[in-house]
């Protein structure tokens, strides 16, 4: 049976994959998709620590966090439409007519 | 076997869901001439409505669906709270679109869902009820930040805002997913149980961490304020209203229920943590004010700078701390209020936000130049106005506990602040107005900056039964532990 550790490796490995990509990524719908392995990490930890714990709670709490993430890409995809159209870039760094 | 629901607990929000779904409904079915004005009469009818029944629910205690629902003191006292700061929010909005001619019968039904958000915010006794909850209320901010489809500055504010929000939540949550392994739970009085019993170890100290930094993110304290002078620019200024009382009040509310609460066992750990947090917050924010040109921009700076000032109550960790939160965010509410009110009322005129177009106000509408006089005296903390007294008791807090120099540090932020408020002052009052026209404000608005302005000083004058409202409602609080 594989460890306990080895499930918590792979989600934080996740997890910091998520944060970098967050960081350093310019295009938009690529900071979307790194919000979105955030989440999958989470749930990840959460299904492990459910089946490792003997306890069911982790896994009902993926479902609700599997849509809490669909609504949140449903409203980031449209701020992207929105940006498209008005700013005609995808381009996260150009995003700063404000500045101090 | 099926768990008895105590259903008058959580009537507050049935109802509150129920009028949402029939604004939704009437939205589609009143004829077009009629429905824009009556969406928004109808919410302020109803909005009053539920603040008597709010008042009726005084003594509802309880907790319900599983241990994962409570209304107790404190949730009472902040579901109040956010009643009164949406009541001046739905008025702002009324005045906003005025002049603005876009649809805003969405962003009434948005407010209607913050407003949901909030209140199970501040009933939420379980980790998972509380995600949900926080998520509701950031992702109607989303949409209500970009609600200006066309205008540039609120797209971007808007996608800053996700970006960063989303960050956040993905951090609250891997910190609830590590403290659902450590504790074998996500309700809060399992979790409780838990502290009280095991010391402090990595893990756990890792999952605190990272749910703080989420907390950290909506009141905007500072190592996570990035996204604070950004999207207060850019939001529609009701939205920003909100976020400086709404959202930050939600945060500390998140704030007491856990540190004052559940992890309250390890309290040795984070208190000094919180103690520079807060000295480098109001530093920061106060420093950076100084130079800004802009006075919506300006206002979230100095949001950041009045979190710093919160925060010191939450590192006092004393009931003294606690209290002294709740009744600096009551004085809080209605003097950010009314300066926002000010900034739409002015802004409806000349649609400017630089601080420079303020210049000579008072030659052009006395109400408005002194409701913002006060608002702007009272954040500074100016005696005998709401703002004083507030910084007053959380000073005492910290001296309590024995952070001297935390004590010093906030006294010269004081009168950093002084400076770029009464910079304002000095440019409303001193200064010869560019355009002398005179600046109308009906009479609906002129009462509503009565209300504010009635708070200010009320608050300042009559200390006592605030104070006592603020200090009940932490004595009351579910799993206070100390």
């Amino acid at each position: 049976m594989i460890p306990l550790g080895a499930y918590l490796l792979l989600s934080g490995l996740v997890f910091s994959i998520g944060i970098i990509g967050v960081v350093t990524s310019r295009q938009v719908i690529k900071v979307l998709l790194s919000l979105e392995l955030l989440l999958a990490a989470c749930n990840l930890s959460f299904v492990t620590f459910s089946k490792f714990n003997g306890d069911y709670t982790g896994q009902l709490i993926v479902f609700f966090v599997i849509l809490v993430a669909a609504a949140e890409v449903a409203i980031g995809l449209a701020i992207v439409v929105l940006m498209y159209r008005h700013l005609s870039t995808l381009q996260a760094d150009e995003l700063r007519t404000m500045k101090w | 076997m099926l768990p008895i629901i105590h259903w008058n607990l959580i009537s507050l929000e049935v109802l509150m869901t129920i009028i949402l779904v029939m604004l939704v409904l009437l939205d589609i079915f009143l004829p077009k001439d009629v429905r824009d004005d009556w969406i928004g009469t109808l919410s302020f009818i109803f909005l009053f409505g539920l603040i008597l029944f709010w008042i009726d629910q005084r003594d509802i205690r309880g907790v319900t669906f599983n241990k994962m629902f409570v209304m107790d003191s404190l949730a009472w006292f902040f579901k109040g709270f956010f009643l009164v700061v949406m009541v001046f929010i739905f008025a702002m909005t009324r005045q906003y679109f005025k002049s603005l001619g876009q649809r805003r019968n969405e962003f009434y039904l948005l407010l209607w869902l913050a407003l949901i958000g909030l209140c199970f915010i501040a009933s939420s006794a379980d980790f998972l009820l509380m995600f949900i909850a926080i998520e509701i209320l950031t992702i109607s901010l989303y949409v209500l930040t970009a609600y200006l489809k066309s205008d540039k500055l609120s797209i971007e504010a808007g996608m800053k805002y996700l970006i960063l929000g989303s960050l956040a939540s993905g951090f609250f949550l891997y910190g609830m997913s590590l403290l659902y392994g450590v504790t074998r739970s996500t309700g809060f009085e399992m979790i409780q149980s838990f502290v009280n019993t095991h010391a402090m170890t990595p893990l756990s100290l890792f999952a605190v961490v990272l749910i703080f930094a989420a907390v950290a993110f909506k009141i905007a304290a500072v190592p996570f304020h990035m996204w604070v002078p950004d999207v207060y620019q850019g939001a529609p200024t009701p939205v920003t209203a909100l976020l400086s009382v709404g959202s930050k009040a939600a945060g500390f509310l998140i704030l007491i229920r856990l540190f004052f609460g559940i992890f309250a066992g390890w309290h040795p750990q984070w208190s000094l943590v919180l103690a520079i947090l807060s000295a480098i917050t109001m530093t920061y924010g106060n420093l950076v004010a100084i130079y800004q040109t802009n006075i919506k921009r300006l206002l979230g700076y100095s949001s950041i700078a009045h979190a710093g000032f919160l925060l010191m109550g939450a590192s006092a960790g004393s009931m003294l701390g606690a209290a002294a939160i709740n009744f600096y965010l009551l004085g809080y509410l209605f003097t950010n209020l009314a300066a926002f009110l000010v900034i739409v009322l002015f802004s409806a005129e000349t649609h400017r936000d630089e601080i420079e177009d303020y210049a000579g106000l008072s030659k052009r509408s006395g109400i408005l130049a002194f409701s913002l006089l006060l608002s702007l005296v009272s954040l500074a903390g100016i005696p005998p106005l709401a703002g004083f007294f507030g910084k007053f008791t959380l000073l005492m807090a910290v001296v309590n506990r024995g952070y001297i120099w935390l004590a010093l540090v906030a006294a010269v932020n004081i009168v950093i602040s002084l400076y770029y408020y009464l910079m304002i002052v000095k440019r409303i009052y001193v200064d010869l107005p560019i355009n002398a026209s005179p600046i109308a404000v009906s009479l609906s608005m002129r009462l509503i900056l009565g209300i504010a302005i009635f708070g200010i000083v009320t608050i300042g004058i009559f200390q006592g039964p605030f104070l006592d409202a603020a200090l009940t409602a932490v004595k009351g609080m579910y799993l206070f532990h100390l």
